[in-house]
């Protein structure tokens, strides 16, 4: 058999490269979502480092919450990331796009472990002979994530916005004591925490959308 | 009248006293409006939860290294870095420019050519049959392409196995391999065609013996089907270090 050398044409290697001729956004700001995932699906190397910063919380707590295991929750967490940065491309660019598109293949991953749990406790009972319980693991009863996207949501908003979401949704302050405690007009108190109700429900229904 | 402003159904959520009667009664005998109430409504109540819990500080290292595919060590092999400090006796340190990509090498190629003959060409679904045989990472949207045993070369020693998914347009090898021995060096997973003269690398075993790589469609139905197993020494050589630890065809 004679060995046929291979084409030794230029390629790039392992996604260096691969980024090159894409366009930029100039005009975006740095700070907004969209224009990071922008970043993203054009395949910028720095916006999955930036994306895993501002998200990487978000998904593990879903994880642990979720699976209760220090170990899997981590190895759930680097599987969603990998995973959306390699179906980066079918990725819709939107405000919220992080969140609702994380937590969907999150639930995935964390069905996936689930799964691979109760296979586990299967093949144990095989092992020992015990009778199978049919008291298996669900893979459909992973937890809705809102509780925990809206702490990150809240984390993420501005100040004074931030400040007085927490105080007035976690500690229960009444607006004339946040206005008091933060020097702000109640006005101002009453309308950030008007627009902020709003933002988190506008970021809830599109994770709502976009898990399912 | 017309639909509430969202902005009036948040302060009804957050202090029904602010907003003025005649949005309370649009509200009430709306249907839309009372569900994006709701909604605000339900939202508010996610309120409450503890602060998030941070994946510990090494899992963003590993996280890049899988998906950008360069495994630490092998983003720091840089000819400059390597040849200043190359141990003597070690040889000459090639420098990356003047490699040259080669075929597949005869002594695999001919192993192959073999392989591919025993084994057959057949594509349907083979049940593996060691009771330890289950996918590295399960995905119930995908079905089982191809699986195989892996064994090693120089007899049918167990080896573990490898099974292909396909999800759409790009199908997810998963290896698990065991007893491939404690050479000194990384294991490299790799497609060989069944025609015998083309190859490719699919990446590096970095989490112990298991290890998921995706591979377009078409690669597999070219004949890219042969899973090995190879044993790299740390040198900078991006091609095949002749040395198969393991081997299978994807049927």
């Amino acid at each position: 058999m004679t060995v046929v050398r291979l084409p030794a044409r230029p390629r790039p290697r392992y996604g260096g490269a691969v980024v090159g001729g894409t366009a930029v956004l100039e005009e975006a700001p740095e700070d907004s979502v969209e224009a990071l995932a922008v970043r993203f699906r054009a395949g910028h190397e720095e916006a999955l480092g930036e994306v895993y910063d501002r998200w990487s919380a978000l998904v593990h707590t879903y994880a642990l919450r979720a699976l209760a295991d220090t170990h899997d929750a981590e190895d759930v967490t680097q599987q969603v990331f990998v995973a959306a940065w390699r179906s980066r491309e079918t990725m819709t660019p939107s405000p919220s796009t992080f969140p609702a598109w994380l937590l969907g293949i999150a639930r995935h991953k964390i069905a996936d472990a689930r799964a691979a749990r109760a296979r586990d406790v299967r093949r144990i009972e095989a092992v020992v002979a015990a009778t199978p319980s049919d008291e298996g693991v669900g893979a459909e009863d992973v937890m809705e994530p809102d509780r925990i996207v809206v702490r990150q949501a809240v984390d993420e908003m501005a100040e004074p916005r931030r400040t007085i979401m927490l105080l007035a949704f976690w500690q229960d302050l009444t607006h004339a004591d946040i206005a008091a405690s933060t020097g702000l007009p109640l006005g101002t108190v009453k309308s950030h925490l008007r627009r902020g109700l709003t933002q988190l429900h506008r970021t809830l229904e599109e994770v709502r959308h976009g898990s399912r | 009248m017309a639909h509430a402003d969202i902005d009036d159904l948040a302060a009804l959520v957050l202090e029904p006293g602010d907003v003025p009667a005649d949005v309370q009664q649009h509200v009430h005998a709306c249907p839309t409006c009372a569900q994006t109430l709701e909604a605000l409504a339900a939202t508010r109540r996610a309120a409450g939860a503890d602060a998030l819990v941070a994946p510990p500080s090494g899992l963003r290292t590993r996280v890049m290294a899988e998906a950008l595919g360069r495994p630490a060590g092998v983003v720091a092999d840089t000819p400059a870095a390597i040849a200043p400090d190359a141990p003597a006796g070690t040889g000459e340190p090639v420098p990356l420019a003047g490699r040259r990509r080669s075929g597949v090498p005869l002594w695999l190629a001919s192993v192959a050519a073999v392989t591919a003959l025993v084994a057959g060409l057949g594509f349907g679904r083979m049940s593996v049959g060691t009771p330890e045989a289950t996918p590295v990472e399960p995905e119930p949207t995908g079905s089982v392409l191809a699986s195989t045993a892996l064994t090693a070369l120089d007899s049918d020693a167990p080896r573990g196995n490898a099974e292909a998914v396909r999800h759409d347009d790009i199908v997810t090898v998963s290896v698990e391999a065991s007893s491939l021995g404690d050479e000194q060096g990384f294991h490299e997973v790799w497609l060989i065609n069944v025609d015998g003269k083309r190859m490719v690398a699919l990446g590096i075993l970095a989490r112990g013996d298991d290890g998921t790589f995706d591979v377009p469609r078409g690669l597999i139905d070219e004949g890219y089907r042969i899973v090995d197993i190879s044993v790299e020494p740390d040198d900078g050589d991006p091609t095949h270090s002749g040395v198969s630890l393991a081997r299978g065809q994807l049927a």
